[in-house]
């Protein structure tokens, strides 16, 4: 099997998490906001979407079950 | 005088027989829809088709459509048949019309039109709504087919099945992803060719699609159903961003590598602010497939030109909230009112500076009235000058003066680099698709992709051979997709046939015409140098006639080990 070269890393949201809580698990060793707003970033798809109608159990939650989240900044070229 | 010996033979043409080999001369017989002899065929046809002077190539397969509503009351799938083309898969981006409750035939439609760009009266008018399940839906396309049909289930539909309303706000339960489970094995022994999914759509509320509410998890216990019938998952990718595209990648090839299924994904495009992008995804996908896995991305041909009114929605204004806002939930009053007033308008002409300098080069395609009708043609910049005012105010002026009727092209929009769109096609892991057939009816004319191919990227750059552009519009694609009697021509196989003049085949001009239920309009392309189209070995379209009852199949059909009630439908 051929090795497949470094991408820029990702991870899949465990149920119901929420930035808050991926960054707990992939940026440990930074102070929570301080991670929660680089994942923020580096996340602008999620960061961004419209919100949840109100009521939902999504709401408050950009976060998706099926979203990719970058745990580091863009590589460079 | 003596009985013909076959059905219809094809005489003298250039057979370019979809393996990539060179073309050669030779005659091509036919036999209750198979291919009967490949050669110098001596005895007569029943039918006699002279193809001297023209290429004789397998149907063309179009891997990416939306025709599933259109089918219900257009059995050729009009234009498609007319470019050569005689499969379509519909049932793309995770939406597809079976299966489906009753009481969710309102949301589907709903996110038909958001995505799809769909009318709702068309549905409303030309949709009789017969079935539920997928079988059902299955036999009330047969009951009326001159193309081939091979479906995807939708991803939403299944979600939308087992779980209700549900299906839009969380994940699904162990129990709920096993009865989908369940569900999508009787799509797939029905005749089903595969599941889609979106990770990019939104449905009418602006809101993700149900799909997109699925873990991981759930889509890997999909992928191990179409692990055991050996069939594709098709996804929509965040085609915006490459990173996210490569991450993508990477999950379609673990689940290619671990239920040993094909997967695909759409579009793949050359975005004009994206210099590498496109190529960092393919080496991605070039080192997924020495790893064995099979992620085919999928190319279309044409560059992305946009027409649009203010009548209706446009994926054009998504960039601009307020517009897109007013266009999509407002009437036209709504919107002629906000073109009216003062301090409303201000504000759109502000926001619309962010797709500056687009406006400079969008033309006017369509007005009625006397004044504007000598406007035709010209820019909004040109219109402007002659105005007196900025291109934005001239776009707002015309659609009030034609009470909002007034239509302009926003051309060559991205995927208009030849260099680079053609190095694409012509890559081996690349097949042609993502035409959209059937969608974006008000804002682009998904048709004539294949005769693009050979116009653009044969005949003009060079970038593929004759025999290679055929081989990918056939063999290739029905070899992914597991057609696998179709695509080449070679005795025993299905005679699905196109022939056309090598030399002239290409896409016209688009048209706008007056063809969808509940006097609805769409853009299309007819063809060009195609001279007939043979489905089944029936002639479904000709230059000479026009279309032609056929029998259409749906691909691949009902499996072995298919329930009964499958087969019965059959």
């Amino acid at each position: 099997m051929a090795d497949l070269r470094p991408v820029r890393r990702w991870v899949s949201p465990g149920p119901g998490e929420g930035f808050a809580d991926i960054a707990r698990r992939a940026l440990p060793d930074l102070p929570e906001a301080e991670a929660v707003g680089r994942l923020q970033s580096w996340n602008l798809h999620v960061f961004l979407r419209a919100p949840a109608p109100p009521g939902s159990p999504r709401a408050g939650n950009p976060v998706l079950p099926s979203d990719v989240i970058f745990v580091e900044p863009p590589l460079p070229a | 005088m003596t009985a013909p010996a076959h059905d219809l033979v094809v005489r003298g043409g250039l057979v370019v027989d979809g393996t990539g080999l060179p073309a050669f001369r030779a005659d091509v017989a036919v036999d209750g829809g198979r291919i009967a002899a490949v050669g110098a065929v001596r005895g007569r046809g029943r039918t006699e088709i002279d193809a001297t002077g023209q290429v004789v190539a397998p149907g063309f397969i179009d891997p990416h459509t939306h025709f599933d509503a259109q089918l219900v009351w257009d059995p050729w799938a009009k234009p498609a048949v007319e470019h050569g083309v005689t499969t379509v898969v519909p049932g793309n981006c995770s939406l597809s019309l079976a299966p489906l409750r009753a009481e969710h035939r309102a949301k589907l439609v709903g996110m038909f039109n958001q995505i799809e760009e769909m009318p709702l009266l068309a549905f409303e008018r030309g949709i009789d709504w017969t079935w539920e399940s997928f079988p059902d839906y299955l036999a009330r396309l047969r009951r009326h087919l001159s193309i081939n049909v091979a479906p995807l289930v939708g991803h939403s539909l299944l979600r939308l099945w087992v779980m209700g309303d549900a299906a839009m706000e969380r994940t699904a339960t162990p129990a709920e992803v096993a009865a989908m489970q369940a569900l999508l094995r009787d799509c797939l022994a029905a005749g089903a060719v595969g599941l889609s999914t979106s990770y990019v759509d939104m449905d009418e509320r602006l809101q993700p699609v149900p799909s997109r509410l699925a873990d991981p998890a759930e889509v890997d216990a999909l992928a191990a159903v179409l692990g055991e019938f050996g069939r594709m998952l098709q996804i929509v990718p965040e085609f915006y961003d490459a990173d996210l595209m490569i991450a993508r990648v990477d999950q379609l090839a673990e689940l290619s590598l671990r239920h040993a299924i094909p997967t695909t994904f759409s579009p793949l495009f050359v975005a004009p602010d994206d210099r590498t992008g496109p190529e960092r995804v393919m080496a991605r996908v070039d080192e997924q497939f020495a790893r064995g896995a099979r992620v085919w991305p999928q190319v279309q041909t044409r560059p992305i030109d946009i027409s649009f009114s203010f009548a209706v929605p446009s994926l054009l204004f998504f960039r601009m909230p307020s517009w897109y806002r007013l266009i999509r939930f407002g009437t036209p009053e709504d919107v002629k009112a906000a073109f009216t007033d003062p301090e409303r308008r201000r504000a759109l002409v502000a926001e619309a500076q962010i797709l500056e300098p687009l406006w400079l080069k969008v033309v006017l395609r369509r007005a009625l009235q006397p004044d504007n009708r000598p406007l035709v043609g010209l820019t909004l910049a040109q219109i402007a000058e002659r105005r007196g005012t900025t291109p934005v105010e001239a776009m707002i002026d015309l659609s009030l003066e034609e009470d909002l009727d007034a239509h302009f092209l926003a051309a060559d929009m991205g995927h208009n680099d030849d260099a680079r769109v053609g190095a694409l096609l012509a890559h081996p892991r690349v097949h042609v698709g993502a035409s959209d057939g059937g969608a974006h009816i008000l804002s682009f004319a998904t048709y004539g992709d294949t005769g693009y191919l050979f116009s653009r990227f044969v005949r003009g750059t060079g970038a593929l051979s004759l025999e290679g552009a055929v081989k990918k519009l056939t063999a290739d694609t029905a070899a992914i997709w597991g057609l696998f009697d179709r695509g080449r021509i070679a005795p025993g196989l299905a005679a699905d046939l196109v022939v056309f003049d090598p030399d002239r085949i290409d896409r016209g001009e688009e048209v706008y015409v007056h063809d969808v239920p509940g006097d609805g309009w769409r853009y299309v392309r007819g063809s060009r140098g195609v001279a007939c189209t043979i489905v089944n070995g029936t002639v479904a379209w000709s230059a000479e006639g026009g279309y032609a009852e056929a029998r259409g199949a749906i691909l691949p059909g009902p499996q072995p080990g298919a329930a009964t009630w499958a087969l019965a439908a059959e």
